[in-house]
């Protein structure tokens, strides 16, 4: 059955644009003061003829450095911006002309930007919220129960949410967001400001919401970690462009040419130096070497040395995932990024 | 357009507004001030007045007028700056992705907080005017349409500031709209003095402005009721709340693809 539903497109967006008009500075008083009457412009193109599509339950991270484009491609697919050209749907509707018909059956968590009312208790901003998405009452109170069970929140919601913690009001901005059982969750920053343990809490969330109700989540972070434990497939976009559009896994082995590995053994080290090994430290019972993967293969090294040297431990390094991205920004391969 | 819902967002901003109920309290004890300071000089200007009469206004209806306005025009808080900001930094964009009218949403969810805020200056605006100068006489059935015409004043007023609040993305700041909109309605709006006082020329341009329909005509008509003129108010109120709701509607239409919404 999730095989079928797979194939449902919920998101599609084709050839995408928007630009800014940003008021360029003008030097000298007089210049200054008539800037008022006539006013220079530069246009700033914040999303550049992009395209993409996404399944029913995918979950996908949308990465970028600052002013990449990213939260602009979200706030055009959740109706809020309006594009200057392509065309954009999400559940088969178009995001601007059917904007009203759209809010209904999305979720939007901008971390930035809380939705709860900040004197009220949680609960009063659900009821608001069942209200407002004319939800059946009936249905509404089961599915605000299984909520707040789920995300542990039983003994906050009657509190004012100006007394709760970041994290605690994190979990009541999902579950109002969650409320009207929306198909496609849009998460701008979802983790911001948080402590590593809220962070894990809220990932582990997401990725239980998504694999429970198939809701299709499209997130953007600057925290590599929510990509890396959360996102099935990373799309990297600079300069309002897509650079990379693949699953992790493949940018992994795409751009994860070097690995960091170090070994001790309980007998003395049998170790032949070969093209591909940069030996960074080695003693009797050590070694610290670098393994050029596009040189060796990585997998036939490791089980030959397995077999001629008696293990103690061993840890293999990778570079963390930020410097991937780093390194894909840098290339910036245009219109190649399959 | 689902009723309901925006009941519920006044009901919700109602009971939010508890909140700030302090801070409505404050602002009433200013109200009272200003209506302590007018009691006094109306008192002044009356004594010199052999007949206890200004235009039909006696210092009681004189005073008590002023309660009314003020109660009116300080029921809503900031809406320009509030809007205008809203506009400019991005907040908006919690709004635009939810299944309502924006302008409406802020109306009814304003209408919720300016109960509160009403009652307490009307309260506390009353009980200085009664201790300075005394009670007011009126007939306690026209209350209803008082409350009528008050409501009305009041969404006339949210129309106007509203689209003062969307044209401030043009200009980007909303505060010198606001100031500038508030003057207006203080003066030549009648908020703290009747237009029957001003001279004949003045008066006659303020009447026909839509500021005059906010404070005056709701005020006057609490002070000096007249079935008539509360008919052609009412009449004439909402034909100008029907204009400015459709220019805001369209104003907001058209400048909301502008909105280049902040932070990210």
């Amino acid at each position: 059955m999730f095989k079928q539903e797979k194939s449902i497109e919920m998101v599609s967006v084709t050839n995408l644009s928007k630009s800014f008009k940003l008021r360029t500075p003008q030097k000298g008083l007089a210049n200054k003061f008539f800037r008022y009457f006539k006013p220079q412009y530069r246009e700033l193109k914040a999303v550049n003829n992009i395209s993409f599509s996404l399944k029913k339950g995918e979950i996908v991270g949308f990465i970028g450095p600052n002013g990449a484009g990213k939260s602009t491609t979200l706030k055009i697919l959740s109706g809020i911006l309006f594009p200057d050209g392509g065309k954009v749907t999400v559940c088969g509707l178009d995001s601007q002309k059917n904007r009203k018909e759209l809010a209904y059956r999305i979720g939007t968590i901008f971390g930035q930007k809380p939705q709860l009312w900040f004197h009220l208790p949680a609960i009063d901003t659900f009821n608001l919220f069942s209200r407002i998405y004319e939800l059946d009452q009936k249905e509404y109170k089961k599915r605000r129960d299984y909520l707040v069970k789920r995300f542990e929140i039983e003994d906050i919601i009657t509190q004012p949410v100006r007394k709760l913690s970041l994290g605690q009001r994190m979990r009541c901005e999902f579950v109002l967001a969650l409320l009207h059982k929306p198909e496609v969750l849009f998460l701008d920053e979802p983790t911001i400001g948080m402590d590593v343990v809220i962070k894990k809490t809220i990932r582990e969330l997401i990725k239980q919401i998504n694999k429970e109700e198939r809701v299709t989540v499209i997130l953007t972070s600057h925290d590599m970690g929510d990509v890396e434990d959360i996102c099935e497939r990373v799309i990297v976009i600079n300069h309002g462009e897509i650079i990379y559009d693949d699953s992790l896994k493949k940018i992994k082995e795409k751009y994860v040419t070097k690995k960091i590995v170090r070994l001790q053994t309980n007998k003395p080290l049998v170790f032949t130096k070969r093209e591909g090994i940069k030996v960074i430290k080695k003693t009797e019972f050590e070694l610290e070497a670098e393994i050029d993967t596009t040189k060796v293969s990585f997998n036939k090294l490791a089980a030959g040395f397995f077999d001629k040297n008696d293990i103690e431990d061993v840890t293999i390094e990778e570079p963390p995932i930020e410097d991937i991205i780093e390194k894909i920004y840098k290339e910036k391969p245009k219109n190649s990024h399959k | 357009m689902s009723i309901s819902k925006y009941y519920f967002i006044t009901k919700t901003n109602f009971k939010n507004s508890f909140a700030y109920f302090y801070d409505s309290l404050f602002s009433a004890i200013f109200i009272a001030l200003i209506v302590f300071v007018f009691a006094n000089i109306w008192t002044v200007v009356f004594r010199a007045n052999p007949t206890g009469v200004i235009n039909g206004f006696t210092l009681q209806s004189m005073v008590w007028y002023l309660v009314v306005t003020e109660a009116i025009l300080t029921s809503q808080g900031r809406i320009i700056i509030q809007i205008g900001n809203e506009m400019i930094t991005g907040e908006i964009a919690n709004y635009l992705n939810k299944p309502y009218n924006y302008l409406f949403y802020k109306y009814f969810s304003t209408i919720g907080s300016s109960i509160t805020t009403f009652l307490i200056t009307i309260l506390v605006g009353g009980l200085t005017a009664f201790i300075f100068v005394g009670p007011v006489q009126i007939n306690p059935i026209i209350l209803p349409l008082i409350a009528i015409s008050c409501l009305l004043g009041i969404t006339l007023h949210f129309t106007l500031m509203s689209v003062l609040g969307i044209f401030a993305l043009w200009i980007e700041d909303a505060h010198s709209l606001a100031w500038l909109y508030q003057k207006v309605v203080l003066v030549i709006g009648g908020t703290l003095a009747p237009l029957d006082i001003f001279p004949a020329w003045l008066s006659a341009i303020c009447l026909v402005l839509p500021f005059s329909f906010i404070t005056y005509y709701p005020a006057k008509l609490f002070v000096l009721f007249n079935l008539n003129e509360f008919i052609q108010v009412t009449i004439i109120q909402i034909a100008w709340i029907v204009g400015a709701i459709i220019f805001a509607q369209i104003l907001f239409k058209v400048i909301s693809k502008r909105v280049s919404i902040n932070g990210g």
